[in-house]
C-alpha cells in the first residue's frame, strides 16, 4: 500500500511523544509499505518556527515531505483563546479559530493533501489537536485513519469535535482509556484498534559506569521526561519535599530538559537532557519510576521502565496511568501527598515486592507491546475498510 | 517454581487504609472534628468527599446551572479588552488598549492568572462536594421513607 503519515513535526532529533510514536510506527510500516511522512519545517513545538528545509528528503526507509509554516504561533492570543474555549464559553467560530491558533499553520501541506491525497491508499493523522490533522483529515476523510492521542483534558469536550470524530474511517488508540474518551464523542461502529506502542526487548546488561560522574546516591527514584509544570513536576517536587521533611532519604533524579525552576535541594538531582546510554543506565539502576503527569494518552516512559523491570509510582488522577498500572500490576498510584509518601515508602521498604511489581510490568510489555503484536493490529486496521 | 503474584489492588487497599488511619490521627491531633474519634464516621466522611473530588465530572454539576442566572459565577481567567464606544472612536480606543495598555498590564494579569485558575478549580470542587452531600441526603431520605412504609407513626 501507499501510505501517508501526517504529523505536525518530524525528525530523528525530535523526542516529543506523538512525533516519536509516529516515527516508530512509520519505520515499522515501511518494512511492508511505501511510506511518506507529510510534515512541516518546524522543530520547536511552541513557536512552530521553520527549521528544516522545505521539500523532499529521506530519513532511513521513509520519504519525508516538508512544508513551510506560514506564521509562528502568537502565544498570548492563543492562551487567551484557550481560556475561553476550555471554559466552555467559546462560539463555534472561536473553537475553529483555536485549532488555527494552535497551529502549525501550513497551507501548502493542506494543499498537498487536497491535490495529491487520492494518490495514497491510506492517510494516517497523528494528534487531532494540531491544525495539520484537524484541517487536513477532512480533505482525505475517505481514506483516513486517526491516531487521536487524546487526553482527558478540557479540549476533548469541545463541540466541534463531535463532527470531526465522525470523519475518519478508522482509529488507532493508545490505551483503552483513550478509546473510551473518544468513543463518547465518535459514532459507534468505526473500525479501531488499541495499539499502544511497540518496544524491543532490552539488550544485555547496561553499562552503569556512565553514572559514576553524575553524583547520584546509591538509592534513587527516577523521573524521566520533560520537566514541566504541565507534566506534574511542580506537584512531584512538592510531594517529594514533604516526603523528605518526614525523614525520607531516597534521592529524586530528574532527567530531562527543564522548562521550570528546580529547587536547589540536596536530595533532588536534576540532570538535564540525557543520552540513550545514560537513560538505559538510569532505568537499570533506579529503585522506581515516578510519573506525576495528570494528562497522558500513553506513557512511553512507563512502558520503557517496565521493559527494564522497574516498578512505577504514578499519578492516580491520570486515568491512563492508573489503568496501565492496574492492568500490568506493575506499580502503585497516588492521589495526594500522603498517598505519594505511603506509596514511595512501600516500594522502598518492600524491595522484593517492588521487584516483583517491576517483573509483572515486564510481563505485561511482553504480552501487549512487542512490535509483532502491535504491527499485526495496525495491518488489520488498514485492511478493515475499503 | 511459579512466583506468587503481587496484586496492585490488594497493596493499594492496604496503603489506602493506612493513609486514612494516619490522616484521621493527624486531624484529631490538630483539633479536627470530635466525631473523627469514631473510625467508621471518619471513613464515611472520607468516602463522600473523595467521591466528589475523584469521581465526579466537575463540568456536570447541578448547582452552577441553578445559579447561572443574572450573575456569571465563573472566574474570568482570559483577557479580552472591550469598549462601550462604537464606530471609529471605538476601534481607535480598542487599538490603543491592545497596543499600549495591554502590553503594559499583561504581566500583572499573568501574575494573578494562576491563582484565579486555582480558585476556579476549587469552586468547582466545592460545588461537587455540596452536590455529593445533597445526593447522600436524598438517598438517606428515600431509604428512611421506604423503611417506614407500613410502620405506625
Amino acid at each position: 500500500m501507499r501510505l501517508a503519515c501526517v504529523v505536525h513535526r518530524f525528525g530523528a532529533d525530535i523526542a516529543g511523544g506523538s512525533e516519536g510514536h509516529c516515527r516508530l510506527i512509520a519505520e515499522h510500516l515501511a518494512a511492508q509499505h511505501d511510506v511518506t511522512i507529510i510534515t512541516t519545517c518546524a522543530k520547536d513545538h511552541i513557536t512552530w518556527r521553520n527549521h528544516y528545509p522545505p521539500g523532499e528528503s529521506r530519513l532511513g526507509p521513509l520519504r519525508v515531505l516538508r512544508f513551510t509554516v506560514a506564521r509562528e504561533r502568537e502565544l498570548h492570543r492563543f492562551m487567551d483563546l484557550s481560556d475561553r474555549v476550555f471554559a466552555d464559553r467559546a462560539t463555534a467560530e472561536e473553537q475553529e479559530q483555536w485549532f488555527r491558533e494552535n497551529g502549525p499553520d501550513a497551507p501548502e501541506l493542506l494543499e498537498h493533501l487536497r491535490q495529491h491525497g487520492a494518490e495514497y491508499d491510506r492517510v494516517l493523522f497523528w494528534s487531532y489537536r494540531y491544525a495539520d490533522a484537524y484541517f487536513g483529515l477532512p480533505l482525505v476523510a475517505d481514506r483516513s485513519v486517526l491516531v487521536p492521542t487524546a487526553e482527558d483534558d478540557p479540549l476533548i469536550h469541545v463541540d466541534a469535535l463531535g463532527r470531526y470524530f465522525a470523519l475518519p474511517q478508522g482509529f488507532l488508540f493508545l490505551t483503552p482509556e483513550e478509546e473510551t474518551l473518544v468513543a463518547s464523542r465518535a459514532p459507534a461502529g468505526k473500525p479501531s484498534a488499541i495499539i499502544g506502542c511497540g518496544l524491543d526487548p532490552v539488550p544485555a546488561a547496561a553499562d552503569l559506569s556512565c553514572l559514576d560522574s553524575l553524583g547520584l546516591a546509591d538509592r534513587f527514584v527516577l523521573y524521566l521526561g520533560r520537566i514541566d509544570p504541565n507534566k506534574g513536576c511542580q506537584a512531584l517536587i512538592r510531594h517529594f519535599q514533604r516526603y523528605v521533611d518526614g525523614g525520607g532519604t531516597v534521592q529524586l533524579v530528574m532527567a530531562g530538559p527543564a522548562s521550570m525552576p528546580i529547587p536547589d535541594h540536596p536530595l533532588i538531582r536534576p540532570l538535564g537532557f540525557v543520552d540513550d546510554r545514560v537513560r538505559e543506565a538510569l532505568l537499570t539502576k533506579a529503585r522506581a519510576l515516578v510519573m506525576p503527569s495528570p494528562f497522558e494518552s500513553l506513557s512511553m516512559v512507563l512502558l520503557e521502565a517496565w521493559n527494564h523491570g522497574l516498578p512505577a509510582l504514578v499519578n492516580a488522577r491520570c486515568k491512563v496511568l492508573r489503568g496501565q498500572v492496574e492492568r500490568a500490576d506493575g506499580g502503585l498510584y497516588y492521589g495526594n501527598t500522603i498517598e505519594f509518601i505511603a506509596g514511595l515508602d512501600y516500594l522502598l521498604d518492600h524491595p522484593a515486592e517492588a521487584r516483583h511489581l517491576g517483573r509483572q510490568g515486564l510481563a505485561y510489555v511482553d504480552r501487549e507491546y512487542r512490535w509483532p503484536i502491535v504491527m499485526q493490529k495496525i495491518e488489520a486496521l488498514l485492511l478493515a475498510f475499503e | 517454581m511459579t512466583e506468587t503474584k503481587v496484586r496492585v489492588d490488594a497493596v493499594m487497599s492496604e496503603i489506602e487504609r493506612d493513609v486514612r488511619a494516619r490522616l484521621r490521627r493527624h486531624l484529631i491531633k490538630r483539633g479536627g472534628a470530635a466525631d473523627y474519634q469514631d473510625e467508621a464516621i471518619f471513613d464515611a466522611v472520607h468516602a463522600v468527599l473523595a467521591r466528589a473530588v475523584d469521581e465526579r465530572n466537575l463540568d456536570a454539576t447541578l448547582l452552577p446551572e441553578l445559579i447561572d442566572g443574572d450573575v456569571d459565577w465563573r472566574l474570568q481567567t482570559h483577557l479580552k479588552l472591550t469598549t462601550h464606544r462604537s464606530g471609529l472612536a471605538g476601534r481607535c480606543m480598542l487599538f490603543a488598549k491592545n497596543t499600549v495598555l495591554l502590553p503594559m498590564t499583561r504581566w500583572l494579569f499573568e501574575y494573578s492568572q494562576d491563582n484565579f485558575r486555582r480558585q476556579d478549580h476549587l469552586n468547582r470542587i466545592l460545588f461537587a462536594c455540596i452536590e455529593e452531600l445533597a445526593l447522600e441526603n436524598a438517598r438517606l431520605r428515600r431509604d428512611i421513607t421506604s423503611a417506614s412504609v407500613g410502620k405506625p407513626v
